[in-house]
Parts: structure tokens; sequence; C-alpha cells
């Protein structure tokens, strides 16, 4: 608050209040904002153009130059502790509380930036030592090292001006990567979803051997979230009904027991003991001994296909249909071709049959080695089609013409760089101290109902930067990315006062296929 | 976080029909063997059969005497005459095409007077009967009336950019039964209408069909201008590797891959990076084109299906990164480039994309000499996008 000289200064050198008549000047002037009119891109010597200047100028001058007037009561008083780099509050604090400042000790307290940003309000006058600091003061002593710098001021001024909230960034608060791993159910925001669990792969041999498959999938930990599954051990083409038994078993186990989630000892021990026949899909006791299982290994021809399975067996709704194992059946129990003798007899006469290489006309022109392996190398060439210098190198292409695919195979065929994501590699990266996230920023359509205590999942985080400094490298974008969990980053600019915000985002490009 | 993706936006008008997405064919009878000459650092593919193949099937290469396609021709007038549809052009250029002709009968080494024979010879009128005698060459011409047809290329000893050893194509001129237009025939590039009374005329086809003052007459073409399709070397080097579809030669010698490879790389020093992120994005099924470096300021222009039907959704800076993810800088970025860059994008309401390839530490130089060394390399695309903080807040949506 800048002081007045006043016209009896005698008495009222440091007073800051006004006398009635200058109190009635401030609060009667002009609200409105000079329009700024049509700009003229060239000075072209007529009066009304230099008038039109100056009274503009000069409506500019007084709107910059005026002194701001506030009411003495709504001043909330505070003072400046350096030690803790707080300023703390004296009399109650007004409507900033929602979402600004913390209470610590009883007492209530403003963070420095917040508290500066107050000052320029005109909502807040600090004291230090009994004296009230000017907001150059305020800049000084508030903005360091220790707490936040200019430019991180800046960006805070910005923002809080346009309405938004910004806290502090607390890395405290953000979920590390291990607590994300398990996916642990949010509080505030996912309340309706139910938690993800791992599927726990049950210690039995992989499914060739179908008879043990489907009692152990009974047993195994079902996931309860009706999303796509994730992390499925790889299964033959088999395993229609298994993982969908879920519902189920957990059915039962949750309507027998009372409700902990003992996966594993309800479901062995109700499977075991019980053989009564399977009654409604519901509430299913499986009765092993009538269900069919097919027995894919064995060396007895078995028909072609599998009949679809009893719907009964299958969650409801569930159709399957039948299932072509033809293709299976031939890479289980390959063995090496033993020919008889009377094959290789056969064999041996075929190759002899090809007839004497020399011959050949083409052949007997060669003149040395060399030529020879030429001669054949443009025949195995010519009888293919493929051309040499291509395909007889150490390098061959990816992909051969002669055997076309249709696109979607052929593109993930050529697809040889794989492409990564920002998260990946980043525990390997040791932290830096020049790029971090400083704040977190909440939308300004939540302040009404903004808890400062349960302030929710943040709209981004800022990272502060100036514009003469360099942009983030792909190192810098992940550690921040690995920091901020799924809230996006935002690179605050500060060029000399003016800001602005860019964001670097991952990116997978989708595959497009036509048609 | 991921940015989400924003479908491409179609073009308003879109004249051509989509063909295939790569040249390479999904029926076995067919054969996708195409040629090309390393002349002078660029790749040129001149078999007129195999420069439509490639360019319609992948929008590979460009024409170096066209914006895009490979579709020059003689005049863009055509007119139907006698049952025929041929180009029209007018009589000061049938003269200075007459003149270029001279000049190059010149510098084989006739004399003036010889010179002067053929051409008098040459600028006979034609009877139409002689051009149907002819019969349809192979492709017709260039036709705006109809779709666009395949162009004819016909090789003369002229084109003064191309090697004087540059040998004419013996299978351009065989003739093939293509004919795609039953009715008007589309004679071969021999012949031209000219415009004989000397004055430029209006170019709309009505207002000259009841005009009986102008006179066409059907001569031959003195000079006709062979156009060829000028593939970059990630191009070249793709449907070499990738697609196994295109021999490159350089003085009648075919060039193995690792040749081609170390014949880049010695050409353009950033040749793997680049090469690499192209082949990503073909691999990924869009189609990157290279030469907005002038126009957009960047490496590659991504496109879905191909230029004719979509506006380019992303504009690529390639950055090469080590394993540690340090910039090793081909492109210094600093916050004053990267938001020109960012403007100029978003102007031509593209969205900017970072691709980092990233090399892992313990790639040899050896390993560098064979294009085995890609699969050891990874990609990462990140989309910078600026933020408006002071947008309407009713209207913000996520960032």
């Amino acid at each position: 608050m800048a002081e007045r000289n006043s016209t009896d200064s005698a008495e009222s050198r440091y007073s800051e209040i006004l006398s009635p008549s200058e109190l009635f000047a401030a609060r009667s002037r002009c609200h409105k904002i000079p329009v700024r009119g049509q700009k003229d891109f060239f000075p072209n010597d007529s009066g009304e153009q230099r008038q039109r200047l100056e009274q503009s100028l000069s409506e500019h001058w007084s709107l910059t130059s005026e002194e701001r007037v506030e009411r003495l009561g709504n001043l909330v008083k505070a003072t400046w502790i350096p030690s803790d780099q707080v300023v703390e509050l004296q009399s109650p604090a007004g409507k900033f509380w929602q979402t600004m400042g913390f209470s610590a000790h009883g007492k209530q307290y403003l963070l420095p930036e917040e508290a500066l940003y107050l000052m320029e309000c005109g909502n807040l006058q600090v004291f230090y030592k009994d004296l009230p600091l000017s907001i150059q003061d305020g800049y000084e002593r508030f903005l360091s090292s220790n707490t936040v710098s200019l430019l991180q001021y800046q960006v805070f001024g910005h923002l809080k001006r346009l309405g938004y909230v910004v806290h502090r960034f607390d890395p405290s608060s953000q979920p590390s990567t291990y607590a994300r791993q398990l996916n642990l159910p949010q509080s505030r925001d996912k309340v309706g979803r139910q938690p993800k669990r791992k599927r726990s792969v049950s210690p039995t041999p992989m499914p060739t051997s179908s008879r043990t498959e489907k009692q152990d999938s009974t047993t195994e930990m079902m996931e309860v979230d009706k999303d796509e599954k994730d992390g499925k051990p790889p299964e033959s083409h088999l395993m229609t009904s298994p993982e969908t038994l879920e519902v189920q078993c957990s059915a039962t186990s949750t309507a027998d027991e009372d409700g902990g989630r003992t996966w594993w000892s309800g479901d062995v021990l109700e499977c075991k003991e019980s053989n009564h026949s399977t009654t409604s899909t519901s509430s299913s006791r499986w009765d092993f001994s009538s269900i069919p299982f097919p027995d894919l290994g064995s060396r007895e021809s078995l028909s072609d296909s599998l009949t679809s399975p009893d719907p009964s067996l299958l969650p409801g709704g569930l159709a399957v249909g039948v299932c072509e194992v033809a293709t299976w059946r031939q890479k289980i129990n390959l063995r090496k071709v033993a020919m008889s003798s009377k094959e290789q007899g056969r064999e041996d006469d075929r190759r002899r049959r090809r007839g004497d290489v020399n011959k050949d006309r083409e052949v007997q022109q060669c003149r040395n080695w060399t030529e020879y392996q030429e001669l054949m190398a443009r025949r195995q060439s010519r009888c293919d089609g493929r051309p040499a210098h291509l395909w007889n190198r150490e390098v061959t292409p990816l992909h051969d013409p002669r055997q076309p695919l249709p696109t979607r195979e052929l593109l993930e065929k050529i697809n040889v760089i794989k492409s990564t994501n920002l998260l990946e590699g980043v525990s390997r990266l040791k932290e830096s101290d020049e790029w971090g996230i400083r704040f977190s920023v909440y939308q300004p359509d939540s302040v009404a109902e903004f808890k400062k205590s349960h302030p929710g999942k943040p709209y981004s985080h800022m990272c502060v930067c100036s514009f003469d400094g360099p942009v983030p490298d792909l190192r810098a974008i992940k550690l921040l990315a690995s920091q901020t969990g799924d809230v996006p980053v935002v690179f605050a600019v500060v060029d000399y006062g003016d800001v602005s915000f860019y964001t670097f985002k991952d990116f997978q490009l989708p595959v497009d296929v036509y048609p | 976080m991921l940015a989400e993706f924003r479908a491409p936006r179609r073009r308003n008008r879109v004249h051509e029909e989509y063909e295939a997405p790569l040249p390479v064919t999904q029926s076995p009878e067919e054969r996708s063997d195409f040629r090309a000459e390393l002349i002078n650092q660029h790749v040129l593919v001149r078999n007129p059969d195999h420069i439509q193949r490639i360019y319609n099937q992948g929008y590979f290469g460009k024409g170096i005497l066209s914006r895009a396609r490979p579709d020059h021709s003689i005049s863009d007038q055509w007119e139907q005459h006698k049952g025929l549809c041929l180009p029209v052009v007018s009589q000061s250029r049938y003269e200075e095409r007459l003149k270029w002709a001279g000049a190059a009968l010149s510098a084989q080494g006739l004399d003036d007077e010889a010179v002067s024979q053929i051409l008098t010879k040459l600028s006979q009128p034609v009877e139409a009967e002689d051009v149907r005698r002819e019969g349809p060459q192979p492709e017709g011409g260039v036709c705006p009336h109809t779709k666009r047809l395949r162009l004819e290329s016909q090789d003369l000893n002229l084109s003064s950019d191309q090697d004087p050893d540059s040998d004419p194509d013996p299978g351009s001129n065989s003739g093939s039964d293509s004919d795609p237009d039953p009715e008007p025939v589309v004679p071969g590039p021999g012949f031209v209408l000219v415009d004989c009374d000397g004055d430029v005329r209006s170019t709309d086809s009505e207002s000259r069909s009841g005009s009986g003052l102008q006179v066409r007459e059907l001569r031959h073409n003195p000079v006709s201008v062979s156009e060829y399709l000028q593939l970059s070397v990630e191009e070249a080097f793709f449907l070499v590797y990738s697609l196994g579809c295109l021999s490159v030669h350089l003085h009648q010698e075919p060039l193995s891959i690792i040749q081609l490879w170390r014949t880049f790389q010695s050409q353009c020093p950033h040749f793997i990076s680049s090469y690499a992120a192209y082949h990503h994005f073909r691999s990924k099924g869009w189609v990157p084109k290279g030469g907005g470096g002038a126009k957009y300021g960047v490496d590659f222009m991504l496109y879905r299906k191909g230029p004719p039907f979509y506006h380019a959704s992303y504009s690529v800076v390639v950055e090469r990164v080590d394993d540690a993810f340090r910039d090793t800088a081909l492109r210094p970025f600093s916050w004053r480039s990267l938001a020109a860059l960012n403007r100029i994008t978003a102007n031509v309401s593209k969205e900017l994309m970072l691709c980092y390839i990233i090399y892992p530490s313990d790639l040899s130089e050896v390993e560098l000499e064979s294009p085995d060394c890609l699969s050891r390399l990874k990609v990462q695309e990140v989309m910078v996008s600026r933020w408006v903080s002071s947008r309407e807040r009713a209207e913000q949506d996520d960032i």
C-alpha cells in the first residue's frame, strides 16, 4: 500500500487513511477501462490523430498511476516469519481461505507466494517487525530460492488471476510406481470401479493336457473386473470357458463363506467335497464325471473338431461354437520321418535320374568353377525369379513380393522398429534438478466445492522454465512423466512476464490399414 | 498421459481412386520388379509402367516436372479432331518446340542445312489416317477430359538434366493393347494439333465449337519431353529393403542392399535416423512424404492413405537420442524455434510430432553399416501442443 501525501502531512505522514473528500473521489472513480480503439498503422501528421493518441495515452497513464483504495476492515493482517518462510495470519482469513493457505498448530498460515499474490490483490497486509511491507519488500523477501523463484511466481500469479487454484507440488501425494501397478482404488475419483486383481497363475502344467485344466481353473483366483482381462497366460484354443467361470465360483464362495476372499480354500474344499450334479448355472457344483474332457494328445484319430460344450456349463448367455483342432493336432506329436529302405532307395533313384551334369551344354561352356557358380546362380534366380543382387547377399529384403500377404500382415512383417512409451526405461535415469514439477493446478470451475484437504486429481502439473533456457529433451520429458502419474505436465515458459504453455505428450500412432 | 488421436481430415474434393496401399500385389501372377537408376545422387524411375505403379500404390516419389504426381503433358487442352483426341498447342509454342528439336539435332553434329531439311519435313501436316494407322500407342496421353490416364513417356535424347549416357528405355515403345477410351482414339505422343492462326485462344471448348475461323492442323510432335519419377533416399531404400520390389542400378549395375545402405549413408549424414522414422511410419500404414522442409520446416508430413485423399495430419521432426535419452541434436531446438514451428503447424491445422529415435549404447559402428541395426532402434513419438490458459473456462476441455 503506497503512502499518500495528504494535505495535513504533519500528523498523518504515515497514515494511509483517506480523508472523506479523498475517499469520495476515489470511490467515484470511473471504473471503465479505456477502450483501445482502432489501430492506425502509420502517422499522418494530422492534428486529429495526435489528439487521439494523446488522449489514450493520458487515459492509460492515469489508470496505471491510480492508487488502490481498500477498506481497512477488509484487509487481513499477517506477519512474516522468515525462519519458517511462511506468513502467519493475525486476523481471520477472508474468502481466499477456501483455496489458499494451510493450518498448523492451531494457527492459519499462508505460503509466501500466496501472501505476495494477496498483497498485490489488496486483500492482505503483511507486517514484519510491526511495520507493513510494501510490494517491493514482498518481492524481495518472499521470493527466494527456498520458496519460489521469480519466474515461478509469475506463473503462479498468472494462473491465479485467471481463476485457477494453484498449489505447490507435493511429490508424496503422487502414488508410487508400485502403487500404480497394484492399481489401488482411488478414493475420490474412481468410486464405482472395482479393483482389478491380477490373475495368479496356478502351478499346473501348460494346457496341452486338458484334463487337469478345467479343474484348476476353478481354483484359480478369478478376476472380478468385467472389463477386458489382462495378463492371461498363454492358452490353447480349448480355453473357451474356463476364465469365464469366475462368476459362478465367486458367487458360491461368497455365498457359502462369510464374504472374505478366500478363493483358494473355499473353492477347493467345495469342488472336492461336493459331488452333486449341477443344478443351475448360477450355483453349480461341477460333476466332473459327467462333463466330457476331450483328449487332444491321444494318438488315436479323434474328429477334427470339438463340439461345443454344454451351455449349462457356461455362464449365462455365452454360446460357444465348434472348435477346429486339425492344425493344432498336426503340431503335437511330430516325429522324424523314418523312411523304410524302399523309400530311401526311391529317393536315391530320383536324384540319380536328374542326369549327368556334364552333358549340359551351358555347363560345358563354363571354363572354371566361378563361372559354373554364376551359371547356377542365374538359373536359380531365373526359376524363382528373385533378383540375385537382392537375395543372394548378406542382407535380404524383409519381404518377398512373390509371396503375397494381406496388407495388415505385411505391415506387421516389416515392423522391425519397435515403439516405446515415455515410461519405459525411466528407472535408469537419475533425478535432475533442472526440471521438476512445481505446481499442481486445479480447474477454476471447481472452486466452489474445492476442499484443501482433498483436492482430488489436479488438472495439470506445471513445470516452469525460462524462454531463454533449453527446451526439455526426451530425458527430461521422461523424468517428468514418471513423476506425474496420469496428470498431464504443462511447461510454462516465461518470457519477461509473458507466459506461454506447452505440453509434450506421449503418443502412439495407430496402425492404419485401408481397407 | 497419452495424447488423444484426432481423426484426419478428408479433403473436400477427391479426384483419384485408391488403388493399393503398397506396390506389392496380393496376387502371385503380377510381378513387382521395378527398376530405378541412381544418377547424380538422385534415384529416378524411368519406366512409365513402373512410375505409375510406384506412385499410384503408396504415393512414393514425385514427378520431376510436376508438383506431385507425374502428370506432365504437352498441353492442358485436348480436343477431338476427326475421331482422335489430341493435345492442342499454339503456333508459338509449336515453333518453340521446333527450335528445340533443331537445337538437339545440331548438338548431334548435323549441319544447318540438314537440320532445316529435317525440320521442314517434320512440320508437314499429317493426315488423320496416318495417325490412325499408327494405331493407339501404349497408354495414350494425358487427357483431362477423361479420368487421369497413364502418362506416356517416350525417350528422345533431350531432357538436359539427365546424364548423357541415359539410354532409351526399350520397354516403353512396345505396344500394349491398353486403350482406355473406346470412342476417341488417343494416339501416342507423336502428334499434336496446332492452332494455326497464332493467337492465344480461350481454353473452353464451347467457345471454339461454333467458330469456323480456327484451323487446327495435325502435325508431328517435334519434341517429346519425358518425365521421370524421383524417389527420395528413404523411399527408395524402403522399396528395396522392406518390400523387395525395387532394384537400384548404378551405371547399369544393380546395387545390393548393403551397398545401397552405405551409399545413402555417405550421401546423407543422418540417413539412419530419418530412414528409421520413415520405416516406422510406413509399417503403421501411414504415408510419410518428405520435402516439407521448405514449406513447413519439418522432416515429414504424415498422410493417411495418401495426399490426394486426406490433409496431412502430422508434421514430424526427427530427433536422435542416445541410450540415456539425451539429445545428440540433429536439430537443436530453442523455445523460440519451437514456438515458431508450433505456430506454423497450428496455422496449417496439423499437429507437431517429435519422433525420437533411440540408439542403444552398445550399437557399434560396424553394426551401423548394415540395415540389420534397425531392429535395435526404438521409436518414441511425442506430441507438442500449446495450451492457452485464458480460454473460456466453460469450454475448456482436458489438456
